[in-house]
C-alpha cells in the first residue's frame, strides 16, 4: 500500500505542474492540490518528515512550473508543520491509533471537507501574499483567495479520494 | 491526537520548519526581483522600527540627565536676567525700592523626598552645606515658594515645605499692596489662604499674590498664586483664599536663594532688641 500512496503522489505532483502550467484562466484563482495531498500523508509519518516531502513537493513544483522559485515550498512547509495538530483537532486521536488515512467514508464528508479548506487556507494566504510582494491591492488578494479556495477545494475533494485508500480494504 | 512528543522533538521540528522557510524564502529572493524588492523593503521597515524604538527607549532614560542640565541652564539664565534687572535698577533709580533683589545667591536643587500626605511636610533636598546652602535659605520654584531649609548636612538640606501648618510667609496682594501672612490651606496641594488683610484694602478676585519682601528669607515680587473668595473673620480682617501658582504635588527642580545679608540684618535685629532692654 506504501507503494500504491508513493506512484499515486508522485502522479499528483505532476498533475499539479501541469496545474500551474496550463489552467490560467484569470488572474483571480489559481488551482491547488498540494495543501490536501500533504494533508492525506499516512498520519504514521511524522512532522519532520511531512515537513522534508512538503518542501521537496513544493520545490518540485516550483522548477517544473511557471511562478516564482520557492514560493510553492515556501507556503506549503507550514501546511506539513501544522498537519498533525489539525488533524488531532478536527478528527481526533483516531487516526492516530488506528494509523489509519483520512477517507471520507470513514469520517464524514465535512470533517474531511473542513481540514481541506483550513489546509489549503493556509497554503493559499502565504502563496498570495508572497506572490503579490506587496504590489496587489486587498480586494484583488481578497477575491483571488476566495475564488482560488473555492477552485482548489472542489479539485481537492474529488482527488482525496485518491490518495486516502483504506488500508483494511 | 499525537501522542506526547518530547520537546526535543518539538524543537527540532521548529528548527527545521524555520530552517525550510529560510531556505525557501532565500530562493524567492534570490531568483525574483519582485520579492526581493518586497523583503527588502519589509526589512528595511523592520529595521528602521527596530531603531525607532531602541532610540525612543535611550531618550526615555537620559531624560533625567538632560532635566538636570536644563534646571541648571535655567538658573544660569535667571542670573542673567537678575543681572539685567540690576543694571537696570542702577540706570534708573526710581525704579529702586520695588526691585531690590540684590543680596542673593541662587543654587538649582533637585528634590529627593518629599511628603504631601501629612500636615507636618518636609522635604529632602540634594544639596547641602558643601554647595554653599545655609540654615533659613528660602526654596523656590520659576511657580512661587516651596519652603525654608531647616537643617543642612553636607550633602543634603532638610526642609520645612509650604505644605506645612506651622509655615507662613509674608505675601502682598497686587492692586491694594496689602501684606499679610500667606499659610497652607491643609486641605490641597495648591490651596493656601492669605490672613490678616484689614478690611479697609481694596480686594478683587483675581489679583495676583507676591511676595512681599518683608522677611530676610525671600526676596520681593515672586508671584505665588490668584486671590480667589475672601471671608471676613472676626469682623476686622479679611481671610482670602489662594490658588498657587505651584502644584506641590508636582515638584522636581528647585532654587535654594540664600540671603547673603541675612547675618547683618540679624545682628542689627539683636542689638536693637539690646537697646531696648
Amino acid at each position: 500500500m506504501r507503494k500504491t500512496f508513493t506512484f499515486t503522489y508522485i502522479l499528483m505532483v505532476i498533475a499539479q505542474m501541469i496545474l500551474s502550467n496550463y489552467f490560467h484562466f484569470t488572474p483571480f484563482a489559481m488551482l491547488t492540490i498540494l495543501p490536501a495531498m500533504v494533508l492525506c500523508i499516512p498520519t504514521k509519518v511524522d512532522t519532520f518528515l511531512a515537513m522534508i516531502i512538503a518542501f521537496a513537493t513544493g520545490l518540485a513544483v516550483d522548477l517544473f512550473a511557471e511562478g516564482a522559485l520557492g514560493i510553492n515550498a515556501l507556503s506549503l512547509v507550514p501546511v506539513a508543520f501544522l498537519r498533525k495538530t489539525l488533524i488531532g483537532t478536527i478528527f481526533g486521536v483516531e487516526p492516530f491509533e488506528q494509523k489509519e488515512n483520512l477517507t471520507i467514508k470513514k469520517y464524514g464528508f465535512a470533517r474531511v471537507s473542513f481540514a481541506i479548506i483550513l489546509v489549503t487556507a493556509i497554503f493559499l494566504i502565504i502563496y498570495i501574499l508572497a506572490d503579490s510582494a506587496g504590489t496587489r491591492p486587498l480586494w484583488f488578494l481578497g477575491t483571488k483567495f476566495g475564488l482560488s479556495l473555492l477552485a482548489s477545494y472542489l479539485v481537492s475533494i474529488i482527488l482525496v479520494n485518491l490518495l486516502s485508500y483504506d488500508d483494511r480494504r | 491526537m499525537p501522542k506526547e512528543r518530547p520537546v526535543v522533538s518539538k524543537i527540532i521540528n521548529l528548527a527545521v520548519f524555520i530552517l525550510l522557510e529560510i531556505a525557501s524564502l532565500h530562493m524567492l529572493s534570490n531568483n525574483n526581483q519582485l520579492q526581493r524588492l518586497w523583503f527588502a523593503r519589509i526589512s528595511h521597515g523592520f529595521m528602521a522600527k527596530t531603531w525607532g524604538t531602541t532610540q525612543a527607549i535611550g531618550n526615555y532614560f537620559s531624560l533625567k540627565k538632560q532635566n538636570d542640565e536644563l534646571a541648571l541652564d535655567n538658573e544660569r539664565l535667571r542670573e542673567i536676567v537678575r543681572g539685567y534687572e540690576q543694571a537696570a535698577i542702577k540706570a534708573d533709580s526710581s525704579m529702586k525700592p520695588v526691585l531690590g533683589k540684590d543680596g542673593f545667591n541662587y543654587i538649582p536643587a533637585t528634590i529627593i523626598k518629599s511628603g504631601t500626605s501629612t500636615q507636618h511636610n518636609y522635604l529632602i533636598l540634594d544639596k547641602g552645606s558643601e554647595d554653599g546652602v545655609v540654615e533659613n535659605s528660602g526654596i523656590i520654584s520659576s511657580k512661587g515658594v516651596i519652603g525654608i531649609v531647616d537643617a543642612v548636612s553636607k550633602h543634603y538640606s532638610f526642609a520645612i515645605s509650604f505644605l506645612n501648618k506651622e509655615l507662613n510667609i509674608s505675601a502682598r496682594l497686587d492692586t491694594s499692596g496689602a501684606v499679610g501672612p500667606l499659610a497652607w490651606d491643609g486641605i490641597s496641594t495648591n490651596g493656601a489662604v492669605l490672613k490678616e488683610i484689614p478690611l479697609q484694602f481694596k480686594y478683587n478676585p483675581g489679583d495676583t499674590v507676591y511676595t512681599s519682601g518683608y522677611s530676610a528669607i525671600f526676596p520681593p515680587d515672586i508671584p505665588l498664586g490668584i486671590a480667589g473668595e475672601a471671608k471676613v473673620i472676626n469682623g476686622a480682617t479679611n481671610e482670602i483664599s489662594v490658588r498657587l501658582f505651584q502644584d506641590h504635588s508636582a515638584l522636581k527642580y528647585v532654587t535654594i536663594i540664600e540671603n547673603t545679608r541675612l547675618s547683618e540684618i540679624a545682628e542689627i535685629e539683636s542689638r536693637e532688641k539690646e537697646v531696648k532692654k
